[in-house]
C-alpha cells in the first residue's frame, strides 16, 4: 500500500491509497458529519451528511470517495452547509424532542452532528410536525425499536446483511412512515446484537430485563 | 380462490418471469393483478423461488401503493381528497359513504364487497369532487349523489 498526501480543509494529511476521504479525515482528527458510515461496512452513501466540496465546486460524499494524490477538499464551506443543514434539521424535527431516557446518550452520532453544525433548536422546533409519538416496536425477545429515534441510516440492515448473508431487517413503508422491521423473520434472528451495537443513535435498544417475582 | 388454484397460478406467474432479484417487482405486479392483493403464502412462495427474504419482499410491497397486503373488496372506492375536491366537499362525501356502506376510510367490508380509500389526486380536478369505483370515475359528486350511488350499486343501504 502506498501513501498519498491529500489536503482537507487546508491541512495536509497522509492516507493509504484506497482509503476513503472520510476515514482519512476521521483518523486525522478532522470531523465530517456522518450517520450511515460504519468502519466495518461497505459505504452506502445514503445519509448525505458527509458531503464535501471538491476543488471544482462539486459536492461529493466523503464516505464513498477514495483518496487521490494531491486532491484538495473542503468540508466546511457555505455550499456544504447549505446542503446538509436542512437534512439534519429535518432529521431532528422528526426525532424525539428530548434525549432524556435515550440509551445512546453520550455516544449518539446525531448529537455530535448537531453540536458540530451548531443547530438552532428554536428553528427546528418550528419544523416539528404535530406531536404524534409513534409507539415502540417490540421487535423480538431481545430488543425493541424506537421509530421516534431511528434516523433510517440503514446501518442495522446492512450489518445484518453483511454478517448473515441476507438481512432479516428491512425498511418498511415509505415517506415519513418508513421504519425498520422484521417481517416474519424475527425467529431467525440469532440475537448477535451487532445491529444494535452499531446503530449510531438510540433506534434499537435492549429489552429491560423483566424482574421475576417469586 | 382455493389454495390449489392459487398455487397453480403462482407457479405459472413464476415460471413466465424466471429467476433473478430484478424480477421481484414484475412478479409482485402479476400476483397483485391475479389475486387483487398479495396473500401471505404467495409472498412466501415468491421468496422461496427468488431466494430472497420475506423482509425484502415486504419492504418493496409496502413501499408502493400499487401493492395491497390485505384483500381488497370487489368494489374499490377511491375518493379524491386533492385540493379541488377537498374544497368542494370531499370530506362530507367520504363521511356519507362511510355511513352508507358502513366501513371507515382504509377499511374493507367483511363480505369483501367494498374497500374505501382516499388518494391525493385522481387527476380530474375539473370534475371535483370526484371518486372512482374500480376504474369508473364519478364526477361532480354531492353527499346525496354518493349516497344514492352506493345504495343503488348494492341494491340496499348498509350492504
Ligand atoms: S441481532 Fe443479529 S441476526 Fe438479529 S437482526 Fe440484528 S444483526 Fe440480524
Ligand atoms: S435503527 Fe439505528 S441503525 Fe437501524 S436504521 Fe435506525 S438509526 Fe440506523
Ligand atoms: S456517511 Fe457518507 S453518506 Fe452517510
Amino acid at each position: 500500500m502506498s501513501k498519498v498526501t491529500i489536503n482537507i480543509d487546508g491541512k495536509e494529511v497522509q492516507a493509504e491509497s484506497g482509503q476513503t476521504v472520510l476515514d482519512t479525515a476521521l483518523a486525522n482528527g478532522i470531523y465530517i458529519p456522518h450517520l450511515c458510515h460504519h468502519p466495518e461496512l461497505k459505504p452506502r452513501g445514503v445519509c448525505r451528511l458527509c458531503l464535501m466540496e471538491m476543488a471544482d465546486g462539486e459536492l461529493i460524499t466523503a464516505c464513498r470517495m477514495p483518496v487521490i494524490a494531491g486532491m484538495v477538499v473542503k468540508t466546511k464551506t457555505k455550499k456544504v452547509d447549505k446542503a446538509i443543514r436542512p437534512t439534519v434539521e429535518l432529521l431532528i424535527a422528526y426525532h424525539h424532542d428530548t434525549c432524556r431516557g435515550c440509551p445512546a446518550i453520550g455516544k449518539c452520532e446525531l448529537q455530535t452532528v448537531m453540536s458540530h453544525l451548531k443547530i438552532d433548536r428554536k428553528r427546528v422546533r418550528r419544523l416539528r410536525p404535530p406531536p404524534a409519538k409513534k409507539p415502540l416496536d417490540k421487535m423480538n425477545s431481545s430488543f425493541d425499536y424506537d421509530p421516534n429515534r431511528c434516523v433510517l441510516c440503514g446501518v442495522c440492515i446492512n450489518t445484518c446483511e453483511d454478517i448473515h448473508g441476507v438481512s432479516l431487517l428491512y425498511y418498511v413503508g415509505r415517506g415519513h412512515e418508513t421504519k425498520v422491521a422484521f417481517y416474519g423473520d424475527e425467529k431467525k434472528c440469532e440475537s448477535c446484537l451487532e445491529c444494535l451495537a452499531r446503530c449510531p443513535v438510540g433506534g434499537l435498544m435492549l429489552k429491560k430485563p423483566v424482574e421475576v417475582r417469586h | 380462490m382455493d389454495a390449489n388454484l392459487i398455487d397453480a397460478r403462482v407457479e405459472e406467474i413464476l415460471s413466465t418471469h424466471g429467476k433473478g432479484a430484478n424480477k421481484l417487482v414484475p412478479i409482485l405486479l402479476a400476483a397483485q393483478d391475479a389475486f387483487g392483493y398479495l396473500p401471505g403464502n404467495v409472498i412466501q412462495h415468491v421468496g422461496e423461488f427468488l431466494a430472497i427474504s420475506l423482509g425484502q419482499i415486504y419492504s418493496v410491497a409496502s413501499f408502493y401503493k400499487r401493492f395491497q397486503l390485505t384483500p381488497v373488496g370487489k368494489r374499490r372506492v377511491t375518493v379524491c381528497r386533492g385540493t379541488a375536491c377537498h374544497i368542494r366537499g370531499a370530506p362530507q362525501i367520504v363521511n356519507e359513504i362511510e355511513q352508507t356502506i358502513g366501513i371507515k376510510e382504509g377499511e374493507t367490508s367483511a363480505d369483501l364487497e367494498y374497500t374505501l380509500e382516499t388518494v391525493a389526486c385522481i387527476g380530474c380536478c375539473a370534475l371535483a369532487p370526484c371518486l372512482k369505483v374500480n376504474e369508473a370515475v364519478h364526477g361532480a359528486m354531492t353527499p346525496r349523489k354518493a349516497g344514492v350511488l352506493f345504495t343503488d350499486v348494492s341494491g340496499n343501504k348498509n350492504a
